[in-house]
């Protein structure tokens, strides 16, 4: 399934919303789907948010991939140039001392197996990589 | 999904009440302005402690916790503290991911709270009056 949304948080909550019926069309067991949502939800409001600017003539894509093995997600955008992946790891403490602008890539990390990053053509592409339980 | 918001004065005065705020749907990069804006006027008037009530959230992001955090920090400054009580299993993994439990309370209902609330403020009065 693929995505071509524009650059406003509503955009994003859709592709949220897409994700969320494919994984439940595929069965994807609600916890891991609830984790690769909010994985979504945080690496494409990063692109809305600062890459696009959350100007709504921008646009940025949403690939979601199912083998029966693994999930995939890919999100590309032409912003400049960002590797979110050579975030420092961080620990995730909400200390009052900590600005929490860091618990996004912390969460994603936390949901996925895989973060991908390369700049192809101009572009940022990042791919979200979950694996799935065999089936019984 | 949409955030519905619900902010209900549980006890005290108008001014100086204890608050609940009961949220439902998902606390998101879109719905999480809404609650900023909305807990405005509350904090102006809610005194030490303000209680979230998340029975009915089933999604949240980092935008949310950035509010709750927000909600936690002036209320600590104030020598009180945020407490949420009724989370979903997936709500109370975000917390605990982001080690977002200490310092706030985490109630397993409304009574426990209120019994929490009517504790303290024994603790406050007894001072007041000087006992221990």
């Amino acid at each position: 399934m693929k995505l071509e949304l524009k650059g406003t948080p509503g955009e994003v909550m859709r592709a949220v919303e897409s994700l969320q019926e494919f994984g439940e069309a595929k069965a994807i067991p609600a916890g891991i789907l609830f984790g690769l949502t909010l994985a979504l939800e945080e690496c494409a409001s990063n692109i809305v948010n600062h890459a696009l600017q959350r100007d709504p003539a921008q646009t940025f894509e949403v690939t979601l991939e199912h083998t029966g093995e693994a999930i995939s997600i890919e999100l590309r955008d032409s912003g400049i140039a960002f590797d979110p992946t050579l975030a420092p790891p961080g620990d995730g403490v909400a200390d009052d001392e900590e600005e929490p602008g860091g618990w996004g890539i912390f969460l994603v990390r936390k949901y996925t197996d895989n973060l991908i990053y390369s700049r192809e053509g101009g572009r940022n592409v990042l791919r979200l990589m979950k694996s799935l339980p065999l089936p019984a | 999904m949409p955030l519905d918001i619900q902010i209900v004065r549980t006890a005290g005065s108008d001014q100086t009440g204890v608050y609940t705020v009961k949220l439902t749907g998902s606390l998101d990069t879109l719905t999480a302005p809404d609650l900023e804006k909305e807990l405005t006027p509350v904090m102006a008037r809610c005194g030490k402690d303000l209680m979230f009530d998340l029975a009915g959230l089933k999604f949240i992001s980092s935008a949310g916790l950035r509010v709750f955090s927000m909600v936690r920090k002036q209320l600590k400054e104030r020598g009180g503290m945020a407490s949420f009580i009724s989370l979903q299993p997936q709500i109370t993994e975000v917390f605990a991911i982001i080690k977002a439990l200490p310092g706030v309370g985490m109630f397993t209902s409304e009574a426990e709270f209120d019994s929490y609330i009517a504790a303290r403020q024994r603790i406050v009065q007894n001072g007041q009056n000087g006992q221990v």
